[in-house]
């Protein structure tokens, strides 16, 4: 049955098998939910093998699950029907180095039940959102990996779709490229499109998500809005102190989140609160307080906070 | 559904025209067959079939070729490429994409065969020979031998290798043409175990002679249209069990 939900997802797990007798197990997704909503822009985040391209994939049709549901539009990804309303840009995308780009849309669009004049004009429109005009009839094989991404995403934009999917849209690019592909993200979120894309360029979510969930060796291990991520978090204070040594600092009894000694001053970060009472220590002391700053908690910091909160390594799901 | 078809096939018939494989091995015939007028000198009372033979031979030689290098490495180099993420993530079914791509390298190869045997028959033609009807059903049964073997390229291009699949179809293409006598070999074993063997064989290899109608034509022997009609739903049937094979492997598979 369908749903104007574009995305659920309810404990989805997916298992791979390796090696030649397909006894070595490697556990990409355990027991994964999330609900994407109409409208939205949802950011997967994620080290290396946190399990965010097999949740796109699974989504995709591309790999099936091994446990757990995954649901577009209220239909399974292996139902078509579900993947009409869906537009995706896979992670460094391969179109056929023999077509144009033009071509590459046009059988983009026929593929997606598209045809005729229709067709022909959306072509024209979408390849002129992603500045591929002058480039269009060239064959794939002469594109720069720029233009490639560009020609993909217009591919993937090519059916009005209600659901984009991206997979690394920006990397590899130049920063030119980047703020043309996140420009035309967000042309399509005006549009009402919903998004979800995975990255790890956290000022990327930054600037585009309005949602996130954070994977780390194919689990949650964080999910909420931005505003709501960042502001739970206590205030922090980046203080600069010369004339004192970090031993003699931390003989002050203060918790502190980072602190580096470059001989001739200490670079220090730690709560609100400690830092009043830091400062008036360090001062009393005979050192110098050379600069004082709040520092904003950042989507990066969260993204830290909970690798280490997981006690994961950057790489891989579990293997057995 | 048909659109979308109709749009996978023409994909598949651009790629082969595009690829230097398929010109080269088009440009390579034309000439071979060209170069059949050499018969002229070393024939005397047999020049119509030798003409025929050396003709259709090299017709069936260099697309067989072809069907087996187009269809061993499709599936495999689309997933080791990764160009299926594109077209698998489209609404269309896993089979329609794997009887669309079939659909293509079989268009392919019919206007190669068409090309061919109107360069073929003008020769004959200008030689002041008779274009006869077991030379039209030799060059259209052709069609029906390359299905076959496409079907197993395909079939086994959906789970392994270009090189595999390859070696695999060709060795097929071989032991398919001589199944008849695999059969008759085993029977005469006082092995009943090396009978059943030999019977095992030959039911799971394609019969590939009962689609070569090559001879015939040499020696101008019409064929009750019934079995052409037989042999061509032989080959017709043996590529549909291929590609539904192909077609159960494919939707199974993940793409990493």
């Amino acid at each position: 049955m369908s749903s104007t939900i574009p995305i659920e997802v309810h404990g989805l797990a997916k298992t791979y098998r390796l090696g030649f007798w397909m006894n070595r197990k490697v556990r990409a997704l355990q027991g994964l939910d999330l609900e994407v909503q109409p409208g939205q822009v949802y950011g997967l985040l994620g080290p290396n093998g946190a399990g965010k391209s097999t949740t796109i994939k699974i989504l995709m049709n591309l790999v099936q699950s091994s446990e757990g549901s995954a649901r577009l539009f209220g239909l399974p990804p292996t139902d078509e029907n579900a993947r009409r309303q869906v537009g995706f840009l896979p992670e460094n995308p391969a179109p056929y180095e023999y077509l144009t780009g033009a071509e590459l849309v046009t059988l983009a669009g026929q593929l997606a039940g598209m045809s005729g004049h229709e067709l022909d004009q959306r072509v024209k429109e979408v390849i002129g959102m992603v500045e591929m005009d002058r480039a269009a009839k060239l064959q794939i094989r002469r594109y720069s990996k720029g233009m490639i991404q560009r020609i993909s995403l217009a591919q993937a934009i090519v059916n009005r779709p209600k659901l984009l999917i991206l997979d690394e849209p920006t990397s590899g690019l130049d920063p030119v490229g980047r703020r043309q592909v996140r420009d035309l993200i967000l042309a399509e979120r005006q549009r009402g499109t919903t998004i979800l894309f995975c990255t790890h360029i956290i000022s990327d979510v930054e600037a585009l998500c309005e949602r996130v969930v954070v994977l780390v060796g194919g689990r949650r291990v964080r999910e909420g809005s931005v505003r709501e991520l960042l502001s739970g978090q206590a205030p922090v204070v980046e203080m600069t102190v010369e004339g004192l040594s970090l031993t003699r600092l931390r003989e002050f009894g203060h918790e502190l989140a980072y602190a580096q000694d470059f001989g001739d001053r200490v670079l220090l970060r730690t709560g609100d609160t400690a830092a009043q009472a830091l400062l008036q220590q360090a001062l009393q002391a005979g050192g110098r307080v050379t600069q004082i700053q709040p520092t904003r908690y950042s989507l990066e910091d969260l993204f830290l906070d909970a690798l280490k909160e997981a006690r994961h390594g950057t790489v891989g799901g579990e293997i057995s | 559904m048909i659109r979308e078809f109709g749009a996978l096939t023409l994909n598949g018939f651009r790629e082969a025209r595009r690829n230097r494989v398929s010109v080269v091995v088009a440009v390579f015939t034309l000439g071979l067959l060209l170069s059949s007028t050499l018969v002229t000198d070393v024939t005397v009372y047999t020049f119509q079939r030798v003409m025929s033979d050396v003709g259709l031979g090299a017709m069936c030689l260099t697309l067989v070729l072809l069907a087996i290098f187009l269809s061993s490495g499709l599936l495999s180099r689309e997933i080791e490429r990764r160009t299926i993420f594109l077209v698998v993530s489209k609404p269309v079914s896993r089979a329609l994409f794997i009887v669309g791509r079939l659909a293509g390298n079989m268009l392919t190869l019919a206007v190669l065969l068409v090309m061919m045997s109107v360069v073929f028959f003008t020769q004959v033609a200008l030689y002041g020979l008779p274009v006869t009807a077991p030379q039209l059903v030799a060059a259209g049964m052709l069609w029906v031998e390359l299905l076959v073997i496409s079907s197993v390229g395909f079939a086994m291009s959906s789970f392994a290798s270009q090189l595999v699949s390859a070696v695999v179809t060709t060795g097929v293409y071989f032991a398919g043409h001589l199944s008849a006598d695999i059969y008759s070999l085993a029977g005469r074993s006082s092995s009943v175990f090396i009978q059943w063997l030999g019977k095992g064989i030959y039911y799971l290899l394609p019969n590939l002679a009962r689609l070569n109608f090559r001879p015939q034509a040499s020696y101008e022997l019409m064929t009750p249209a019934v079995d052409i009609a037989k042999s061509a739903a032989y080959g017709v049937g043996y590529a549909g069990v291929m590609v539904a094979l192909a077609v159960f492997v494919f939707s199974r598979r993940d793409f990493k």
